[in-house]
């Protein structure tokens, strides 16, 4: 079994964070998204990925995965230039997959169970492909699965009117590779993309059996700031406890914190876990960092009270208000006003940045 | 819609014909491999596929 690994898209709905950088590479609990990937395929026992890449990101996305060797895995780059569509990325993994069974892995989306059930559930010999489903509370608004009592896939309806069942598409395949002759017979949708769901109705059309598998545990597709914040509470939620850094005396700190090593919190800072603090970060006195809250390497953090935040690294926190519910990008400083005649805030802030002040 | 793609013989790295077409000749897209692509090594029967259909593989 191999891994295709789609990679492109342009992270329009996480922008001003991925005006500098691909969706893939946003961090949740200090990792980037695409790392959970790999790492879910290499736990599933499929080691040779082909990374699907679009226009944007190509060479940020190489430079952190390389050839695969730092997680075990082997990876091949796909270029798939044009944004063609899923069906369009799949096909060109055509050479790569090499007439073997392969899984097909969202790269901003996160599964908490990985994807070792939906392989084991698939067997080549009997299906085309197989799906990964979850119950959802509003079909209408998915890809929806028609499955009967052994999980196998009748139809696929598109964001039906009136929905079949409440299981819904959540972007995770796996294919055999008859799934090439099908996608070279479609043809664009009205949005001129080809279309993953279309190749699997017709697989179905052409007489192949569609396994399923529902999924328990949380998925999340990380494509807007709120995503990217509700994945890191998730995964914090599952993390242990791991005090690597410096804790100096007088510093209170409780529940699950992850301090990475060359990390310090000062005495009369005080953390509350669950929490990620990555390397070279200092949390000062004064200053409360609160449940899930993941802060990214080189940042200072001087007084702020802050909860349910992702700062993403290399930033400044100087202010002594409170942030919550925020999605901090790169290098961003956030300093005080106190004392600035006359009174009022004052921004530097990027196309397409949302702030509630 | 037929989907064709060219491997590159030094990395392995698979390079969509759109890509090859929009730039004609280009250095490999993997970092640190020298090799140029073009477009002409796709086969001519490609290349011909390919320009007769170009609508479909743009955006
Ligand atoms: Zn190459």
């Amino acid at each position: 079994m191999r891994g295709v690994l789609l990679s492109g898209g342009t992270g329009s709905r996480l922008r001003p964070i991925t005006h500098t950088g691909p969706k893939q590479l946003v961090p949740v609990a200090n990792k980037p998204v695409i790392e959970y990937a790999i790492e879910d395929l290499k736990a599933a026992g499929v080691t040779e990925i082909g990374v699907v890449l679009g226009h944007k990101g190509r060479e940020e996305i190489q430079e952190l995965l390389g050839d695969g060797s730092k997680y075990g895995v082997d990876i091949t780059y796909i270029v798939q230039g044009n944004p063609l569509g899923l069906a369009h990325a799949v096909g060109c993994a055509r050479e790569f997959v090499d007439d073997s069974d392969f899984v097909v892995y969202l790269g901003d989306n996160m599964l908490r169970h990985g994807v070792s059930d939906l392989i084991e559930s698939f067997q080549s010999d009997e299906y085309g492909a197989g799906i990964a489903l979850q119950e959802v509370s509003n079909p209408e608004a998915f890809g929806v699965a028609d499955v009967d009592d052994q999980g196998t896939v009748k139809r696929l309806v598109e964001k039906p009117d009136d929905p079949p069942s409440n299981l819904a598409l959540i972007g995770m395949y796996v294919f055999s590779p008859a799934v090439f002759d099908v996608i070279e017979d479609l043809e664009p949708s009205w949005r001129g993309e080809l279309e993953i769901t279309d190749a699997i109705q017709s697989l179905l059309e052409n007489g192949y059996e569609i396994d399923s598998h529902v999924v328990t545990g949380w998925w999340k597709d990380t494509g807007k700031p709120e995503d990217i914040l509700e994945a890191n509470r998730l995964v914090l939620e599952d993390a242990e406890r791991s005090l690597r850094g410096t804790v100096e005396d007088g510093a209170e700190i409780r529940g699950k914190v992850q301090l990475a090593k060359s990390a310090t919190i000062e005495s009369g800072a005080v953390v509350r876990g669950p929490v990620s603090i990555a390397d070279d970060v200092t949390i000062e006195d004064g200053s409360y960092v609160g449940p899930y809250t993941s802060i990214g390497e080189n940042t200072r953090i001087a007084g702020p009270h802050i909860e349910n935040t992702v700062i993403v690294g290399e930033s400044e926190v100087t202010t002594n208000g409170r942030i919550i519910d925020s999605l901090i990008g790169r290098a961003a400083q956030v300093e005080s006003a106190e004392g600035m005649l006359p009174e009022g805030r004052r921004m530097v802030v990027g196309e397409n940045s949302q702030l509630h002040l | 819609m037929r989907i064709i793609t060219h491997s590159c013989p030094e990395c392995g790295t698979v390079v969509a014909a759109n890509e090859l077409e929009d730039n004609r000749v280009m250095k490999c897209p993997r970092e640190g491999c020298q090799e140029v692509l073009r477009f002409d090594d796709l086969t001519e029967e490609e290349q011909e596929f390919f320009l007769d259909n170009r609508d479909q593989y743009q955006i």
